[in-house]
């Protein structure tokens, strides 16, 4: 008797929208491509939908790289939803994203003043799987819908956002700080988890790959 | 109306084949009960006929007593107020010869036929029109249009014809006498039809030149059998075919004045006196023969307007006003199961020219919630000169819409195919931010990091089969090593200093990997010849820069690794 009724209070606490203190949330996710990574993040990999937040101190210090695999992975599936990307700073070269295995026919560009709205849309329609945005400013708020949508549309949300930003409060359910390696022999980039729901609390380091010489 | 007329009592046998006796409940459809005459089916020529059940098509014919007289009477809005004698002329002859008279004209003793002359002579005060062809066929169009509710195999038998092929929609409208019935109704509701009294005779047979010639001959006529189709057509006179003028002549002359008459005159000496197709005419109006027909292709668009009672600035007030015509533009689309690319809004103003925006979708739409946060989001860019008096809606071409059952799956769940959405998302985001800012990305076959990407029309279909030549070259084309080429690429290659041949970016780079040389484009005046190097800066990232190997060459910042 008093065993069912343990039975059943375990059922219900791992609930994924039920998150204790200590214990790794049970998310659903997706490999991240990385093995060090997978095993610092709560759940083994990137959340399958939600918001992230990746911060980094300069435009290319390895952000891509870092998402790549799982863009790869999630753009090579059957039927493969799309992968949004709204103001990226550049143009996202083809020859590369096609070389990292990256199907072009599911990514969209979109150029816009209003990137904010255009996640959110992208985020609750549940046509995209990964919808990332390059936000120079947003408000706790926004980052709260954006989250909302991103639960409702079954989608993974991206902000890549500055550095600067990591002392103030985001209601993303993970943040990532990420800082590239100034040793010009290894190419890679040591990634800290500002906010997670019982990720690892040590720097992961990340060899991309070895450039080629 | 032939339509209403009484049914023979053999037809129904062929639309319930199954034995009456079968159950003792069926007496409730007394009509199934109606035992066959006793008497075997008359042994003929036309005997075959009676096996084929049931029959395959079933023909409305609608035919429009005195169209000519019509035409000129709905182009003058109705108002043929002169009481003299009218007769319509054609005057595509050298002698022109009367082929419409009113009553007036026909009790004064002027026949169709007659020419324009004699007919003088008879009534001097003559009221002589010309024939408007041109208002005629927008008459019979007009009629095509309201048949073409009911099926889509409408075609027009020109010139005061319509042939509908209903065999497929009986079940549809609940039976055939309801169908008939509504046809009916909707042709006698047409304002245009109601207002000169003109009255489509209608008339229902297995094959379409007979139910025309029903209709043509003012015969009652509701056969669903085409084993009686014979037996029906007997009385009706030969004039009724349309044949040449030369070949009624001389079947008058053999004694021939009935299609029954006609029927009965041996077929090897009938085709050799009056050509196969004559042969064949009569076959088809029998049904021996199969009598395809182009079915009428309407090229239709919408066009709605609202007079608004006060004039209205408010964006969300105009949607609201405009809801109501985006729903008839539901429902007109949806009665033709098509959907709409293009969409033009006009608002009027009190003096200002009228204001109008377009809306353009990726994919053919009929629904009128999403045609609404559509024109939400452009509105939102609209900026209007002076408060909207009066609003229009315009649909652009129909275009085929492909049918399919809404999801099981809420959007975004796991085993949803993301058909629909992807589509409703590209308008929705180009609605608001324009056509040019939301694209897809293409490879190009190129050398040269510039050319060899380009924005692309997002690919919507999910399995494409036809790939063009380029994208087929660019697939062809080998990649990149992945690590070779930056992921980012900057618009323009950024010039950046150089110090003692040495390159700067925030604090001098060190070079890693390099030179590679790309040397191209000679031909079409762009050319390249550029050293690239992968160089690492003293914060962290990765640059692709490369130095002009010919000219000044200076240093060029032109992709960002990461």
């Amino acid at each position: 008797m008093f065993e069912t009724h343990e039975k059943q209070l375990e059922e219900l606490l791992a609930h994924p929208s039920v998150w204790r203190g200590r214990s790794r949330a049970t998310v659903e996710t997706f490999p991240t491509g990385f093995a060090a990574l997978d095993a610092g993040l709560p759940g083994g990999g990137w959340p399958r939908h939600g918001l992230i937040e990746i911060l980094t101190p300069q435009p290319g210090a390895g952000e891509l790289y870092l998402l790549l695999p799982a863009l790869a992975a999630l753009s090579q599936l059957t039927p493969a939803r799309w992968c949004t990307w709204i103001c990226p700073p550049h143009e996202p070269f083809t020859p590369a994203l096609a070389a990292h295995g990256v199907a072009l026919d599911r990514m969209l560009i979109v150029r816009t003043h209003l990137p904010v709205w255009a996640q959110e849309q992208a985020l609750r329609s549940g046509a995209c799987e990964v919808a990332m945005a390059w936000l120079p400013r947003a408000s706790p708020r926004a980052i709260r819908r954006l989250q909302l949508a991103a639960e409702q549309g079954r989608a993974l949300g991206v902000l890549y956002r500055s550095r600067a930003f990591a002392s103030e409060p985001s209601p993303a359910m993970l943040r990532v700080l990420l800082e590239p390696m100034v040793d010009a022999g290894r190419h890679g980039a040591r990634v800290s988890l500002l906010k997670s729901r019982g990720g690892s609390r040590e720097p992961i380091e990340l060899q991309w790959a070895a450039a080629a010489a | 109306m032939s339509v209403g007329g009484r049914m023979h009592p053999r037809s129904y046998r062929l639309i319930f084949p199954e034995p009456a006796t079968s159950s003792p409940g069926s007496s409730a459809t007394p009509s199934v009960l109606r035992v066959r005459p006793a008497s075997p089916p008359p042994k003929g020529p036309d005997s075959q006929a009676e096996l084929k059940l049931p029959p395959r098509e079933l023909w409305i014919a609608a035919h429009v007593p005195q169209l000519p007289l019509l035409a000129i009477a709905t182009a003058e809005s109705g108002a043929v107020t002169s009481s003299a004698p009218l007769v319509v002329v054609d005057t595509g002859d050298r002698n022109p010869r009367i082929i419409d008279a009113d009553a007036n004209a026909q009790a004064a003793g002027v026949c169709i036929g007659m020419t324009l002359g004699a007919a003088f002579a008879l009534v001097p005060h003559l009221d002589a029109r010309p024939r408007d062809a041109a208002r005629e066929l927008v008459l019979m169009r007009r009629l095509a249009g309201i048949a073409a509710t009911f099926t889509p195999q409408v075609s027009i038998e020109a010139p005061d014809g319509l042939l509908l092929e209903i065999k497929s929609s009986v079940t549809l409208f609940g039976g055939l006498r309801q169908l008939c019935r509504q046809l009916r109704d909707a042709c006698h509701a047409d304002p245009v039809f109601a207002q000169v009294q003109a009255q489509p005779r209608f008339t229902l047979a297995p094959t379409a030149l007979a139910a025309l010639a029903a209709a043509r001959a003012g015969a009652r006529c509701f056969i669903t059998d085409a084993g009686v189709l014979p037996a029906r057509l007997k009385p009706l006179p030969l004039a009724t075919l349309r044949w040449p003028e030369e070949d009624n002549v001389r079947l008058l002359g053999m004694g021939v004045r009935t299609l029954g008459e006609l029927m009965r005159l041996p077929r090897a000496g009938f085709a050799k006196r009056f050509g196969v197709a004559r042969l064949a005419d009569l076959d088809r109006l029998l049904g021996r023969r199969a009598d395809p027909r182009h079915r009428l292709v309407r090229h239709e668009r919408y066009r709605g307007g609202v007079d608004l009672d006060h004039e209205i600035e408010d964006h969300e007030r105009i949607l609201t006003a405009l809801r109501p015509l985006l729903d008839e533009l539901e429902q007109f689309l949806r009665t033709r199961q098509r959907g709409i690319t293009a969409l033009q809004c006009r608002f009027h103003h009190y003096r200002a020219a009228p204001t109008s925006c377009t809306l353009r979708l990726a994919s053919p739409e009929a629904n009128a919630q999403r045609l609404q946060s559509l024109l939400r989001e452009r509105l939102a860019n609209l900026v209007l000169p002076e408060p909207v008096r009066r609003c229009e809606l315009r649909g652009g071409a129909l275009s085929e819409r492909p049918l399919g059952s809404s999801s099981l799956w809420p959007a975004g769940e796991r085993g949803h195919a993301p058909a629909g959405e992807m589509p409703a998302l590209i308008e929705h985001l180009r609605a608001r931010l324009g056509v040019d800012a939301v694209y897809g990305l293409r490879r190009v076959s190129e050398h040269r990091p510039e050319n060899a990407q380009a924005r692309a029309e997002p690919v919507l279909a999910l399995a494409q089969t036809t790939r063009t030549r380029h994208a087929k070259a660019a697939a062809d084309t080998p990649l990149p090593a992945p690590f070779r080429r930056p992921l980012w690429l900057l618009h323009t290659p950024r010039e950046i200093d150089s110090q003692r041949g040495r390159p700067r970016h925030g604090g001098a780079l060190q070079l890693l990997a390099g030179p590679e040389r790309i040397e191209s484009g000679w031909w079409d005046g762009a050319d390249v010849q550029r050293d690239y190097y992968i160089a690492s800066d003293p914060k962290g990232s990765r640059l692709w820069i490369y130095r002009q190997c010919t000219g000044t060459r200076k240093w060029f910042l032109h992709g960002i690794f990461g």
